[in-house]
């Protein structure tokens, strides 16, 4: 016996008000971008916590490249990062301290399969806070005809506000197709 | 302006076994899809396995998990919520998340958190980790059918939900 679910509906229209758990931004590329950029957060200051949820493929002559962030312009080494993933074939970790990003994902580039975009689902905590350095954390992955799974954690060594959020590739461009949304989580 | 959304679309709990369950008529409005499902098996071993608009070929999917004593990373050509599925007396537990499912410019992408919890703990079907899968089809998913490799069912009390996320 299968059980069937005919005729699902949107039982809540979206627009208006605010919830706990709220769309603030969305910017789906219509053509080739070096970065994307969410800035003016301290306006979402009402919120506890951001999540970005992005798809995107890169241009760079290579089967992956990894998705960067920087906060509020930092271009410092004030960063650092650990990492659990999956190849596939094989399982890894590792860390590194001092570095000039966090990594939130690797999207799929030029040579990987085709119509291949890469998720990342990154969590940014408390980010209003001003007395603490600030947490991330992604879930990232594709399978394509180069696989990856992983779950990274990172680090600003800040105890500033997040305002901005600069997202780039490794290397080249996040290809037309490639989206972006940034969303607020209440908290107390 | 702010968009409330994470809409709940459709839900269900199971009353008597099945041996899958299909969310139809999928709205196409949001941005993505969270699927929530929570089982175990009626009388033997299940898995969770999904087959978007009914196609259970065009897919693959890389793992990563960790069983307590060791971890480990595969690849599957079709589309896992689940590792080594559950039984009678262990629960499986999968999040995932179907990015851009009513886009038509790319495949359907797909990242799963699941565990798969032994009532006893310690068994060797105990298990936590990541899944990452692609529908290679660029067609909007309009059903979702949830299914399992192994032909029998999901016992009664199994939960099935299916979440909107705007865009």
């Amino acid at each position: 016996m299968s059980l069937m679910l005919l005729g699902i509906l949107n039982s809540q229209a979206a627009g208006g008000g605010g919830g706990a758990y709220d769309l603030l931004e969305t910017t789906t590329l219509t053509s080739s971008a070096s970065s994307v950029t969410f800035s003016g957060l301290g306006s979402y200051s009402d919120y506890a916590h951001l999540q970005i949820r992005l798809i995107a493929r890169g241009n760079r002559s290579a089967t992956i490249a990894d998705t960067l962030l920087q906060i509020n312009g930092d271009t410092g080494s004030n960063y650092a990062k650990h990492a659990l993933f999956g190849t596939g074939s094989s399982v890894g970790s590792f860390g590194t301290a001092s570095t000039s990003n966090i990594q939130i994902g690797i999207t799929p580039a030029s040579t990987n399969t085709a119509n291949l975009f890469g998720p990342s689902v990154v969590d940014i905590l408390d980010f209003n806070s001003t007395s603490k350095n600030k947490t991330v954390r992604s879930l990232f992955g594709n399978a394509g005809s180069t696989s990856f799974i992983g779950f990274y954690s990172g680090l600003w060594a800040d105890t500033e506000a997040v305002t901005s959020l600069l997202i780039y590739p490794q290397a080249n461009d996040f290809i037309a197709g490639s989206r972006f949304s940034l969303f607020g989580l209440k908290g107390n | 302006m702010a968009t409330p959304t994470y809409d709940l679309l459709a839900s269900t709990t199971l009353t008597s076994s099945a041996s899958s369950v299909t969310f139809s008529s999928i709205d196409q409005t949001y941005g993505d899809l969270i699927l929530v499902v929570d089982g175990f098996a009626a009388s033997q071993s299940v898995n969770f396995l999904l087959a978007p608009n009914g196609d259970k070929i065009n897919g693959s999917s890389v793992a990563a998990y960790g069983s307590g004593s060791s971890a480990a990373s595969y690849t599957t050509s079709r589309i896992d919520v689940s590792f080594f599925g559950v039984s009678t007396t262990s629960v499986g537990l999968g999040v995932a998340q179907i990015m851009d499912y009513s886009a038509t410019d790319k495949h359907t992408s797909f990242l799963s958190r699941v565990n798969e919890t032994e009532a006893a703990g310690g068994s060797s079907s105990t298990s936590t980790g990541m899944i990452a899968s692609r529908w290679a089809s660029t067609a909007a998913i309009t059903s979702l059918e949830i299914y399992s490799s192994t032909a029998y069912s999901y016992a009664a009390g199994s939960t099935f939900n299916l979440y909107g996320v705007a865009k």
